[in-house]
């Protein structure tokens, strides 16, 4: 069958042909000297600041517009578009004074009463808006938020004029200036938002005033921002950024390691490739405010018993973290993280396996004999997984006892925990706003987010005098007190780790910071041979 | 005919109707919630967010916004892209996968005639078994290991292709061939096997008696007699191929439908699970129905019942 046999050659020769003119194509873009390319990992699910809720989003946000203020190398809140401000009242009332001179990038002058409208759509109901509660401080915000109020007027934040911004707050609140630094409070726009509805964050319709402007947004592929050239603190040394969205890890690497990509952080790097690219130039880890802990359901036995809780955290060691998950972690055993104001690595339990078995034995368990059958819960993942794993390993040898392991799909894990949770659960916190306030007060009796069922009178004292208190050197001790009673003697929760940011950038460029806060700040990006 | 095809609408509303209503049911009894978060929302919140999606109300009310919706076009906003809706959001990202689709199953077509042709022509020779070997291992590597293999292969070392994202032709290669080598495969089998049939038939030795040259033989009497098995599986394939695949979506950062297919679940973004499944649906019956309208035109005797 000479014929057929011919045909099917002539095909195959011509597909041949097809891929050879295709590969003929240069394999990798020349970039220009100006653009840096990350990866987003994802499409951001929204650049409205008023609604979005993940890092994705702030990445994009956080280089498009600037707040009030920003917090500096010490996670202080500096000012930016708040040139100064007073507090007053013993903290009952601060009042921003604005620059003169930021810029929409419409021409327009930012306004304070752009941070009026802002904040009081952040307030609405009908923005539905996920972190309202962020300024659930201010005077009659929770009311407003849950309709109670209708005339937003008797809300505490008012434009006394272009240039002033009066807060007032239903008590002290010592943190409340570095909520300011969190994108949800970046000011707004009325007259666009009236304008185009939902679709005000399109590239055509969008106004910001940080140091780049959105120039496209192809959705699943790829956002391209463009320098601002009236930046007030001046037009960015890069000319475009391209952010694109790709999730596979070992196909961001492949395009960093094709040239097509310059940037690559946690949500690009293969763990297993960790170890390889530790060396090179550009391989940066850089500590999060983030804590990762197991907690205990204090109101179910055997862990209602302090002694038996306190007998687990010190049975584990925590030095095996970074070995197994090559991330960076720092082990921890206060909850307060490094970097942050009243961390103290001096508060927590230790390893010590012998005093572990004492107070095991003492709450009537000697070597973990009649020990009922406790499960530990984590979220499917291969890190938890990991890190599940060598802690079971752990309270068997130190302990005698064998926990069960249980691993569920993320959002029933979440419902499981409100429902029917595991006698211990993983969970982790990251910072919105770097402010031991939004750590400590996790564990307060009214939290929501206190899984724990555990409830300390006097912890809650401490952590509302702390948010009250205006002396660094007090907050600090407040702190201290209360991450003693957290983390040596009631125990609902065991602290871990800390985890880093492992970053990639092309040794050509200087100067993209990767923050504690998990944010990709783009504005200081240059060549390293340009100034 | 126009009655057939008045039948065949009427059961493809049936089935989309269906579907539409098993996703709704069975997305709501699902644990876990659009708005669940490591970080809980204050029952306020969550109150607002609830009020603004309307999931404080009945589920028969929330039921019926959605078929009303429906039958409007209108599929509902996403509930974690908060600035677009769903039908944005199919709009973007369908032709993307359409493309890819498309692309994948010229691709597949192309391969596997000649792979089919000479394996049944040269059965039980070494040609026939190396083809058979090379088909079963295009079906039974699995995607995502033929993606990276092919980016290690063709981008890492070779340099010749794009790794990833889409654009251009050479962007498009790998994900091509990762998506339309399973297909390849599978194709060249069943050709394989329904030529081997078809050679066997009356028709095809009174054709040789008669004389005709075996390529008038193999093309015009055996080929086209065994297109039939290969048109059956085409429709579902195609419909699958053109919503895009998640596996080669994700791999190759490919702006496509087929991700969501996934992380929509993984998300509790009800509105567009419940979107993607009912395009996908419809494009699956409106695919079986154009089958069964190429039967008769392939097959006279289909025609004629």
């Amino acid at each position: 069958m000479p014929h057929a046999l011919r045909i099917a050659g002539r095909c195959a020769l011509a597909l041949s042909l097809v891929i050879l003119f295709i590969s003929c194509r240069p394999s990798s873009e020349v970039a220009s000297d100006k653009v840096v390319r990350v990866n987003l990992g994802t499409e951001p699910p929204s650049l409205d600041w008023s609604v979005a809720t993940d890092h994705v989003s702030f990445n994009v946000i956080a280089n498009l517009m600037v707040g009030l203020t920003e917090f500096d190398r010490d996670l202080k809140p500096g000012p930016v578009i708040a040139r100064s401000w007073d507090v007053l009242e013993g903290g009952k009332r601060i009042v921003f004074h604005l620059r003169d001179d930021v810029l929409w990038s419409d021409g327009k002058k930012v306004r304070a009463q752009d941070f009026e409208y802002s904040w009081k759509r952040l307030l609405h109901p009908k923005t539905a808006s996920e972190y309202a509660y962020i300024l659930f401080d201010i005077v009659n915000a929770e009311a407003f938020h849950r309709g109670k109020i209708d005339d937003h007027r008797l809300l505490g934040v008012t434009a006394k004029d272009d240039r002033t911004l009066e807060v007032r707050l239903r008590h002290p609140a010592s943190y409340f200036l570095s909520i300011t630094t969190f994108e949800v409070t970046y000011p707004q726009r009325q007259d666009i938002i009236e304008r185009y509805g939902a679709k005000w964050t399109e590239p055509e319709n969008i106004v910001t005033n940080g140091p780049f402007l959105l120039a496209s947004w192809k959705h699943e592929d790829e956002i391209q921002l463009r320098a601002n050239p009236r930046f007030f603190l001046g037009r960015p040394a890069i000319e475009r950024v391209d952010m694109y969205m790709i999730n596979e890890k070992t196909t961001a690497l492949a395009l960093y390691e094709q040239g097509r990509l310059d940037f690559l952080d946690n949500h690009s790097i293969p763990i297993f490739e960790k170890p390889r690219l530790v060396k090179h130039e550009g391989f940066r880890s850089v500590p999060q405010l983030r804590g990762y802990y197991y907690g205990f359901v204090t109101d179910r036995k055997p862990f209602d018993d302090a002694r038996v809780r306190k007998a687990f955290a010190l049975a584990i060691d925590r030095t095996v973290f970074p070995k197994i998950l090559h991330g960076g972690e720092e082990p921890a055993t206060s909850w307060i993280p490094p970097g942050m104001l009243a961390h103290n690595v001096e508060i927590g339990v230790r390893y010590n396996p012998a005093e572990a078995r004492r107070l095991l034995r003492e709450a009537g368990y000697p070597d973990g004999k009649g020990f009922p059958q406790v499960t530990l819960g984590y979220n499917t993942d291969e890190d938890h997984k990991i890190v599940a794993e060598a802690i079971q390993g752990m309270w068997k040898q130190n302990l005698g006892v064998l926990v069960r392991l249980e691993n569920q799909e993320w959002k029933v894990y979440l419902s499981k925990l409100q429902s029917d949770p595991p006698h211990i659960f993983r969970l982790g916190w990251g910072a919105d706003f770097p402010d031991p306030d939004n750590f400590m007060r996790l564990f307060t009796s009214l939290s929501g987010n206190n899984n724990t069922r555990w409830k300390n009178r006097r912890f809650d004292e401490l952590v509302d005098l702390a948010a009250r208190e205006w002396n660094t050197q007090k907050r600090v001790q407040l702190y201290n007190e209360a991450q003693k009673i957290l983390c040596e003697t009631d125990l609902p929760i065991i602290p871990l780790f800390t985890t880093a940011e492992s970053t990639l950038l092309r040794p050509r460029f200087a100067g993209l910071e990767y923050n504690s806060m998990s944010r990709l700040v783009l504005r200081d990006v240059r060549l390293k041979n340009s100034q | 005919m126009v009655r057939f095809l008045i039948k065949r609408l009427l059961h493809a509303l049936v089935v989309l109707w269906v579907v539409a209503s098993l996703t709704f049911f069975l997305l709501h009894i699902t644990p876990g919630g659009p708005f669940d978060r490591e970080r809980r929302l204050p029952p306020e919140v969550l109150a607002n967010v609830a009020a603004k999606y309307h999931l404080d109300e009945p589920w028969w009310n929330q039921y019926t916004r959605y078929l009303t919706g429906i039958v409007q076009g209108d599929l509902g906003p996403s509930y974690k892209y908060l600035d677009r809706n769903v039908r944005d959001i199919v709009a973007d990202t369908l032709p993307v996968s359409a493309s890819l689709g498309i692309f994948a199953l010229g691709f597949s077509l192309a391969l596997s005639f000649p792979v089919g042709l000479i394996a049944a022509y040269y059965r039980n020779s070494w040609t026939d078994r190396f083809c058979l070997f090379i088909a079963t291992l295009g079906i039974s590597v699995p995607t995502f290991i033929l993606g990276a293999l092919l980016i290690w292969l063709f981008s890492l070392q070779l340099g010749w292709f794009q790794a990833g994202r889409w654009g251009d032709i050479n962007s498009a290669v790998l994900p091509t061939a990762t998506l339309g080598a399973a297909p390849a495969a599978y194709l060249s089998y069943l050709l394989r096997s329904a030529i081997l049939d078809t050679l066997g038939e009356d028709f095809v030795r009174t054709a040789r008696a008669k004389g005709l040259k075996e390529t008038t033989v193999l093309f015009k009497h055996a080929l086209s007699n065994s297109l039939i098995p290969v048109l059956t599986v085409l429709g579902p394939l195609t419909a699958g191929l053109v919503t895009g695949s998640f596996v080669v979506e994700y791999v190759f950062a490919i702006p496509g439908m087929g991700r969501f297919f996934i992380t929509a679940v993984t998300d509790r973004d009800y509105p567009l699970i419940m979107g993607v499944t009912l395009v996908y649906t419809a494009l699956l019956v409106g695919a079986n129905l154009l089958v069964d309208l190429l039967y008769s035109f392939f097959d006279p005797r289909i025609k004629a019942q």
